[in-house]
């Protein structure tokens, strides 16, 4: 079975190199904001050189990292989930004898393997060029990026697993999945850095899911988070992760019920 | 000729009154879109007053500047975006091979392309500059108001408004050679409004440039800002500059159009 | 009879530039495009008169789109010259467009959302119909077309034929001259098609409302075209009446015909497995047989068909009988392919 989860997530991976140009224009865009995004850092950071440890260069840095990893955590507009349900394609995908979460999860696992390899490395690098970033972080904060990183991935797909599902019992929802689709952009440091918030808010922001799409993985990387506070944050990441995937399992057993019942 | 510009116009009139009356029949789906688009462009807004806890200024700029400066962009962009909304659909309107039936009615060709849809939804984004406004002006209790800046105010709107929808039929355009590169006009559609949001001088003097002379978006929603918080303008140009917007306006989509028209006589040579 | 169409020598070559494969491929059509020409429309004169009901026949890539788009001046031509109701449609496209109404059959000109009178309303004002002169259209189409029971349903509702005399009524409220039709009868019904028809030859009636229409059905060209154009790539191969293209060129006629199986006792079969019928009369010959139901295949210049009707009555009772026509998609390209018009084309 385990087999068949692989092969589908080796498919999502192929489809999506197939997309050449689109994927080359979404690069254009996303080193685009991140350099406008630096200006904005730069100015900044005239009347002040250190932020709760962060120097331009780690926000520069920290600014860069976030651009090449949204594409792998979270696609704001993604609706396939959804748009399967309203046209009731979703029936079939139920009623298949793999189980539908895990299959949902590995196809977007293939497509997060995807933009890491062909968004977010050209991405960094970009960034690295523009602004004269350099490689950040040690051995241990890739090793500690490494481990963290599959599990924002899997958080991103469950979080959007949830919204897309949601259709199931919501008609009209596409407005609402956008804005679904946003919140975490902005709790997770992608509208504003996490660490130039204040301590309040940013205490608030550990406990919320959204930190461990992108701020953990970040932070980590760059060797900010470190010991006691990394395993902790880690922590809460792998609690939420496991309460959103029971969520979509939950409604995916609703779902189904629903299904049978309406008679597809 | 003037008959025909005034039949236009009227027409354009009714398309979109039409379009209005088409979205507003499902008065749910429309509240929650505006209130979606509201809540996106509002945490937007958010954001950007978050700055400023850790930061005093911005080159000078602080936080009730920034803000004026913002909510003067979302509006201007939030109109052009409402009312631009049929030029973005143009690629999906070549695709369809429905530009034949445009070239076959007696009206005006941009009349009918910008009356083709017009998008209450994103009436989110200039609630939300409306709001910004508020905020601005709450947090800047010093600033005083004159004839002349509320001038400045409206003739900026406005240029900003037509400057932006000449962007988008930039991006239509290149409709008739391919549709699958409109992501690049998009990127100066959008790129121009998160630039601009922000004050000028944080970019080096070739963007300031750009955006002055070049695709003078700066018309638009700096010059204007600048002239009522009495701030000083690149290049030490006069603040009543802002009073010339719409000649900017108007010569750049001027020549927006004309690259347009032979767009037009490109699709009528070769087909689609 | 004043002349509506007149184009001469009108000339249309597509120069189509060659999509690379792959990533590079695609700088490259850009920098360095690979391009072949397509000749659409070749040396083609058409003059239509005021009144006139046309059809435009010709297999599917024979240019006939291109053409009337050419007419519409949606598309310019590449050489040659065309006055539509005394205007050029290239320069004067809006004040030709005035004149013009048109329908094509696979998309709809009417709004998708709001009820087809609506559509109706907002198309009197692109046209800028007066109130009185839009009233007065609306009452008299509608009753030709038998709208009132829809006009108030969204067009999205509405069903093919239904959408189908909607687009009509949407194409006629500003009493155009010259109707241009694109397959208006394709995917309808019988009764659907009829009373299109029927429509169509009251426009003509009382209106004399020039109708061009491109079709591949062969009854809407019978029904309605007493004039028939065929082209076929890019080239106008013929220009006259239906029934003189089949007389010359209609090839072999089908009959088919059920035996009554009593009579019809067990048959000696031939070399192709079909069975021999004796002493069918010259050039008719057996095509395909299943049990009773036979098909047979016969000039109808050599023997008229009610000729062979009778032979065969005469021998067998006969339980059914029907004709096939051959197909006109065949007959043309029968036509083209061995340059059956060839001659013609040559002489003139």
């Amino acid at each position: 079975m385990f087999r068949f989860y692989l092969a589908v997530a080796r498919t999502t991976f192929r489809r999506q190199v197939i997309y050449r140009w689109a994927n080359l224009a979404g690069l254009i865009t996303n080193i685009f904001f991140g350099s406008i995004f630096s200006y904005v850092i730069i100015a900044l950071y005239h009347v002040r050189p250190l932020v709760s440890g962060y120097s331009v260069l780690d926000t520069l840095r920290y600014t860069w990292l976030i651009q090449s990893m949204i594409m792998v955590v979270t696609q704001f507009s993604w609706v396939e989930l959804m748009l399967t349900i309203r046209t009731g394609d979703v029936v079939s995908d139920l009623s298949k004898p793999c189980d539908f979460c895990w299959y949902w999860f590995s196809r977007e696992l293939g497509r997060a393997l995807y933009f890491l390899i062909y968004r977010g490395i050209p991405t960094y690098i970009a960034g690295a060029l523009i602004f004269g970033l350099g490689v950040p972080g040690s051995w241990h904060s890739w090793l500690a990026w490494g481990l963290v990183l599959p599990l924002s991935a899997l958080l991103g797909i469950a979080y959007r697993f949830l919204y897309n599902i949601a259709a199931f019992w919501l008609i009209e929802a596409r407005s609402l999945t956008s804005l679904a689709g946003v919140i975490p952009l902005l709790f997770s440091g992608s509208y504003i850095p996490i660490p130039l918030l204040p301590l309040w808010l940013r205490n608030l922001i550990s406990w919320l899911p959204f930190n461990g799409f992108l701020n953990l993985p970040v932070q980590a990387v760059l060797g900010k988070l470190t010991g006691g506070v990394l395993w902790f944050e880690s922590g809460i990441q792998l609690g939420w992760l496991v309460i959103l995937v029971c969520l979509a399992r939950t409604l995916t057993r609703a779902a189904t019920g629903r299904v049978v019942v309406q008679g597809g | 000729m003037f008959n025909a510009f005034a039949h236009d116009l009227s027409l354009y009139g009714r398309l979109v009154l039409m379009q209005i009356r088409a979205q507003a029949q499902y008065k749910l789906n429309l509240t929650l879109d505006i209130f979606c688009s509201f809540a996106i462009t509002v945490l937007e807004f958010i954001a950007m007053l978050l700055f400023f806890v850790a930061f005093p200024n911005v080159l000078g700029w602080n936080i009730g500047e920034v803000a004026l400066l913002t909510s003067i962009m979302s509006f201007c962009f939030g109109l052009a975006e409402m009312a631009g909304a049929g030029i973005e659909n143009f690629a999906e309107t070549i695709r369809h091979g429905e530009f034949d039936r445009v070239l076959l009615r007696p009206v005006n060709v941009v009349i009918q392309v910008v009356g083709s849809d017009f998008r209450l939804r994103r009436l989110g984004r200039m609630f939300q500059g409306l709001l910004g406004f508020g905020v601005a002006l709450y947090l800047l209790p010093g600033l005083q108001w004159t004839i002349g800046k509320f001038l400045a105010l409206a003739l900026g709107i406005a240029s900003g408004m037509l400057i932006f929808i000449a962007i988008l039929f930039l991006g239509a355009t290149i409709c008739f050679w391919t549709i699958e590169t409109t992501e690049l006009i998009n990127s100066l559609y959008y790129g121009a409004r998160t630039m601009l949001s922000y004050p000028m001088t944080i970019y080096d003097r070739g963007l300031q440039g750009f955006f002055l002379f070049v695709v003078p978006v700066a018309f638009g929603s700096y010059l204007p800002t600048c002239y009522i918080l009495g701030k000083t303008l690149p290049f030490d140009l006069p603040r009543g500059l802002v009073f010339a917007s719409p000649f900017a306006a108007c010569a750049f989509a001027l020549i927006a159009g004309l690259i347009w028209s032979f767009g037009v006589r490109h699709y009528q040579s070769s087909g689609s | 009879m004043n002349a509506m169409i007149e184009a001469d020598s009108l000339n249309k070559t597509f120069r189509i530039a060659k999509r690379r494969v792959g990533m590079l491929g695609g700088l490259r059509s850009v920098v360095n495009p690979e391009i072949r020409t397509v000749e659409a429309v070749n040396d083609l004169s058409l003059h239509v008169g005021q009144g006139e009901m046309i059809g435009l026949v010709g297999p599917n890539g024979a240019g006939k789109s291109t053409t009337i788009k050419m007419l519409t001046g949606i598309l310019v031509p590449t050489s040659g010259t065309i006055r539509v109701a005394g205007l050029v449609p290239t320069l004067q496209r809006r004040q030709l467009a005035a004149h013009i109404g048109a329908v094509f059959g696979q998309r709809t000109q009417l709004w998708w959302d709001l009820p087809l009178i609506d559509s109706l309303h907002l198309l009197r004002h692109l046209y800028r119909v007066s109130q009185e002169r839009y009233r007065h259209n609306l009452q008299r189409l509608s009753k030709l077309l038998d709208l009132d029971e829809f006009l108030d349903t969204p067009v999205r509702q509405l069903s093919l034929g239904q959408r189908m005399r909607g687009d009509l009524a949407a194409a006629l409220l500003h009493d155009p001259e010259l109707l241009y039709l694109d397959e208006p009868t394709i995917g309808l019904d019988v009764v659907a098609k009829a009373r299109i028809r029927e429509f169509l030859l009251a426009m003509n009636a009382e209106q004399g409302t020039t109708v061009l229409l491109t079709t591949h059905d062969m009854d809407d060209i019978e029904t309605l075209c007493p004039r028939m154009i065929i082209i076929d790539h890019g080239r106008k191969l013929y220009d006259g009446t239906v029934s003189s293209i089949r007389e010359r060129f209609g090839g072999e006629r089908t009959l088919m015909v059920v035996l009554n199986d009593a009579e019809y006792a067990e048959p000696t079969y031939d070399a192709k497995g079909l069975p021999r019928l004796q002493d069918l009369p010259n050039g008719v010959h057996v095509v395909k047989a299943e049990g009773p139901r036979l098909w047979l295949s016969f000039k109808d210049s050599k023997l008229p068909s009610y000729e062979l009707v009778a032979w065969l009555g005469a021998r067998y009772r006969l339980r059914d009988v029907a004709f096939q026509e051959p197909e006109i998609e065949d007959t043309i390209r029968r036509i083209y392919e061995e340059g059956l018009l060839l001659s013609d084309r040559i002489n003139k």
